[in-house]
């Protein structure tokens, strides 16, 4: 039966493949920190103190608090400006909309953690800004703390709101606006009634992307929080110690971040259960006709939105290029603070470029051919595949790290101090990425092309090769771009996994951070922002056709 | 080109029966339609027959050669796709000369081979064009020239003109009954269009819920359709079931409500309980003051509706019983003006007896 093996064997093979690389690096080292938190300091019972421990403490209580705190109110903030963005740009006119829509997009490539450091650089206690305010005699004490993080996050998140909610309010037909005009409803009425209704199952899609995102970011908090506890920044300083390292805590916060973003899962799937709708649009609702004023007011809102989130990428690159006398800004040009990053090293930048190359090419070796199994197979296995590929996303990257540590530190297989368990970890936390864009370039081309070529006399596999793939090419390099992006500008993983001859671009400007070199930092930053924004403007068109699917 | 011989063959997906127990003889050459409504497997049993679907049971054989574990792509079969599934990155040639290429033909040939079948479905002088700078007709005349192009053993049409207006559908459907006489290649066609069905095919399997209902040339189909349910797929019909009353050699009474209607037929029925099917254009709306043809029965009732459809008009008589029949006459004469007291005749040699169907 050579039909039926190549139906089967295939799939099988991936399936087996998948389940080996997601078993061994991402469930077994879950696994470890969840072990972690349940066994004595021994490692050889099973105990609840390590829970019982962290549960009264105030400190982590604080922590798990804060952590909350901080991704609901992003996720409501996210929410409050995507969801008017979104509108005005599917359904006003307002100028400029693909620049709007480019620019938008922009935070989401862009290290967010860089995003958080010009808020300080701008608002911190010696922040440009906050001098000239405190000039002119008002008051403002600094952007520190939980309020500085819920900004950097609904600054840098949005866009995950943005995306999903316009392509919702592209979906709706005209006919189900114009049916509720045609029984009585007013304008203000249809948007509360029949439009909103309609885009929510994507506006809170995106909502969860914020809330993960929120709670699991380590360079934020890590730049903003100060004395503040926050769940992935905790669990990074006990886990690598700085007084005494402890694991069994480290993996308790781990377990709780994952719990966190597991509950979230569940309650969104919850509130979507019973709102399913076939929202493909036939015939596209057609731009609301409004008075200038109106369509001035959206249009200023929007660009206002996408100004905001830029300046602070805008004012890091600029304060790269003036003079620091150790932290103190000086107002003259000035290539030193590259002087002083390239002088110390080049390495960490042909780290950065060399893992993130490697990673985006075995995520994507990967991911497509899960992918693949997941768009064109309707199976136990391929929904199985589904769910494995997605999980790693559930799990914080300074859990991943740890776990990591904890599985490959010693035993068998000795990872840790490589730039192979480095690039591991990026291939894990990507995969959701590469798999969900490449099965929905697939979903975008129609099965029986590839039946027509084997009906044609050519082989399945060759068939992939010839009709598939050449296809797919395009988002395949946009996928794999992205990927590379976005390992480039990693850190929550990195901080806990790299050593000294595997230190980063991210590391780098995370150390200046930790010391006072404000001026190397800003370089750092300038750096990798370059390290992203030169690919993705080099693909600009190839990602505009499927950027939406990848969220 | 060769027979094509479907032994036994059954597939379920889950607890549905998709294919049921079909077995089917299509001779070389045939011109043979599956023809059903959505659902009923006419196009599972296509895919087996091109390798996209695997039996559960059963055997396909082309000739003598067994091909059902055959990998589809060694099948050698021709398959034109309901959306065509014409290869958005190859231009017309690409597309055509692809199934040559992995037969690895020489240079040449490939070329001779792919001018005369764009010459065939009439595209010569398109061969550099991109799918995406063609019409609907164009992309399924390119998908017929690369079926066709590589001689196989079995051109298998997936309801191949569902997705063309009504105009350029019946074009088609004539240039590929021509291009299947021309080439005498064999064809299963699938289609859930019984015009399509009739207009085109040496023979019709009529499918239903994974069985066959009845194979048989198209005329065969439509006047003596086996089932109640051949008898209103196939065309309109009126359906009316009843007891027979009456036995008299090949002529029999059937009560239908308070209603006999006579059947004449070539052996009387065996069952007690019938369905008739009655083709509204059996039935004849007579003049005032008009005799019957000779032998024809009449029923009196009442004009109902009056549908003035162009080339035909379409009566609704509602009998004394309350019983409602089609008919349909031709729009030569204009037609009763007013609704009312009408007679119906009919030819007892155009009912048709079919088990009752419950």
């Amino acid at each position: 039966m050579t039909a039926a093996l190549v139906r089967h064997a295939l799939p099988a093979a991936i399936g087996a493949v998948a389940a080996a690389f997601l078993g061994l690096f991402f469930l077994y080292p879950v696994l470890k920190v969840f072990g972690a938190s349940v066994l004595d300091p021994a490692g050889t019972a099973f105990t609840l103190r390590n829970y019982a421990g962290v549960l009264t403490n105030p400190f982590f209580l604080q922590a798990l608090s804060n952590s909350l705190v901080v991704a609901v109110a992003a996720t409501a903030l996210a929410i409050l400006i995507g969801v008017p963005f979104a509108f005005c740009v599917a359904r006003l006119p307002v100028a400029g909309k693909s620049a709007l829509l480019a620019l938008a997009a922009l935070p989401l490539v862009l290290p967010s953690f860089v995003s958080a450091y010009a808020l300080v650089l701008m608002f911190g206690r010696a922040g440009i800004v906050t001098g000239a305010l405190r000039a002119a005699g008002i008051p403002f004490e600094s952007i520190y703390g939980l309020k500085g993080i819920v900004t950097a996050y609904a600054l840098t998140l949005y866009p995950y709101v943005v995306l999903p909610a316009v392509a919702a309010f592209k979906a709706i037909d005209a006919s189900v606006e114009e049916a509720a005009q045609n029984l009585g409803a007013p304008r203000g009425r249809i948007l509360r009634t029949v439009t909103l209704p309609l885009a929510l199952p994507s506006i809170l899609a995106g909502g969860l992307l914020v809330f993960i995102e929120a709670l699991e970011n380590f360079g934020v908090p890590f730049v903003l929080a100060e004395d503040k506890p926050i769940l992935s920044v905790e669990a990074f300083k006990l886990f690598v110690g700085e007084t005494a390292d402890n694991p069994a805590a480290a993996g308790v916060l781990g377990v709780l971040l994952i719990a966190c973003t597991v509950a979230a899962l569940f309650a969104q799937r919850a509130l979507l259960a019973r709102r399913r709708y076939a929202t493909a649009a036939r015939r596209p609702a057609p731009l609301l006709t409004v008075r200038a004023p109106l369509r001035r007011l959206g249009s200023l809102y929007c660009w206002a939105v996408v100004a905001t989130a830029l300046v602070p990428f805008a004012a890091v690159v600029l304060i790269s290029f003036l003079a620091f006398r150790g932290p103190v800004l000086q107002y003259a040009l000035s290539l030193g603070n590259f002087a002083e990053l390239f002088q110390r090293s080049y390495r960490p930048l042909g780290n950065t470029l060399m893992l993130a190359v490697v990673a985006a090419a075995g995520a994507t070796l990967i991911g497509v051919p899960i992918g693949y199994v997941i768009a064109r197979r309707r199976s136990r296995l391929s929904a199985l595949l589904d769910l494995a590929a997605t999980a790693p996303f559930a799990v914080a990257g300074t859990v991943l790290g740890i776990g990591l540590i904890l599985a490959f530190g010693h035993g068998p297989l000795i990872l840790t101090g490589t730039a192979l368990i480095m690039i591991i970890a990026y291939m894990v936390r990507k995969l959701p990425f590469s798999v969900r864009a490449a099965s929905a370039i697939l979903h975008q081309i129609d099965p029986s092309l590839e039946e027509a070529s084997i009906n044609l006399g050519v082989a399945p596999l060759k068939t992939f090769l010839r009709i598939t793939v050449p296809l797919m090419l395009g988002g395949i390099v946009g996928g794999g771009v992205l990927t590379f992006v976005t390992v480039a500008s990693e850190l929550s993983a990195t901080v806990v996994l790299y050593s000294g001859p595997w230190t980063t671009m991210t590391v780098a400007m995370f150390q200046a951070l930790e010391g006072t070199s404000a001026g190397v930092a800003a370089a750092a930053a300038t750096v990798l922002i370059l390290c992203t924004i030169v690919p993705v403007a080099l693909v600009y068109r190839l990602l505009r056709r499927y950027e939406l699917s990848m969220l | 080109m060769t027979a094509i011989t479907i032994d036994g063959v059954a597939r379920n997906f889950g607890e549905v029966r998709a294919v049921d127990d079909v077995s089917l003889a299509i001779p070389n050459g045939e011109f043979f339609t599956l023809l059903g409504p959505s659902g009923c497997g006419k196009t599972t049993l296509l895919r087996m027959v091109a390798g996209f679907c695997e039996l559960d049971r059963g055997r396909i054989l082309f000739g003598a050669r067994r091909v059902d574990d055959v990998a589809p792509h060694r099948r050698n079969t021709g398959m034109v796709f309901q959306n065509y599934a014409v290869f958005p990155n190859l231009d017309v040639i690409g597309n055509v000369a692809y199934g040559l290429k992995a037969r690895r033909l020489a240079a040449g040939e490939i070329a001779a081979r792919v001018e005369r079948a764009l010459k065939l479905v009439q595209l010569d002088g398109f061969a550099r064009r991109w799918p995406h700078q063609l019409s609907g007709g164009q992309l399924q005349r390119v998908a017929i020239a690369r079926a066709v192009v590589i001689e196989p053993e079995v051109l298998l049409l997936d309801e191949p003109l569902s997705n063309l207006d009504a105009k350029l559908r019946v074009e088609m459907r004539g240039e590929i009954r021509a291009l299947q006489r021309t080439l005498g290649i064999t064809v299963i066609y699938v289609t859930h269009d019984q015009e399509e069905a009739l207009a085109m095919s040496d023979r019709i399997a009529v499918m239903r819920a994974g069985r066959l209902e009845q194979v048989a040339a198209p005329r065969a189909i439509y006047e003596q359709p086996a089932s109640a349910f051949v008898a209103s797929f196939v065309g309109a019909t009126n359906l009316l079931r009843g007891a027979v009353v009456r036995r008299d050699g090949a002529v029999a009474d059937v009560l239908v409500g308070s209603t006999t209607i006579r059947a004449r037929l070539a052996a009387p029925p065996s069952l007690d309980r019938v369905a008739l099917s009655l083709r509204p254009e059996a039935l004849r709306l007579l003049g005032n003051g008009e005799a019957p043809p000779p032998g024809w029965r009449v029923l009196s009732g009442t004009l109902q509706e009056i549908e003035y459809l162009g080339a035909v008009t379409r009566f609704v008589v509602r009998l004394a019983d309350g019983t409602p029949l089609a008919a349909l006459a031709l729009a030569l004469a204009p037609p009763p003006a007013s609704t009312g007291k009408v007679t119906l005749a009919y030819d007892p040699a155009r009912v048709v007896v079919l088990g009752d169907g419950a």
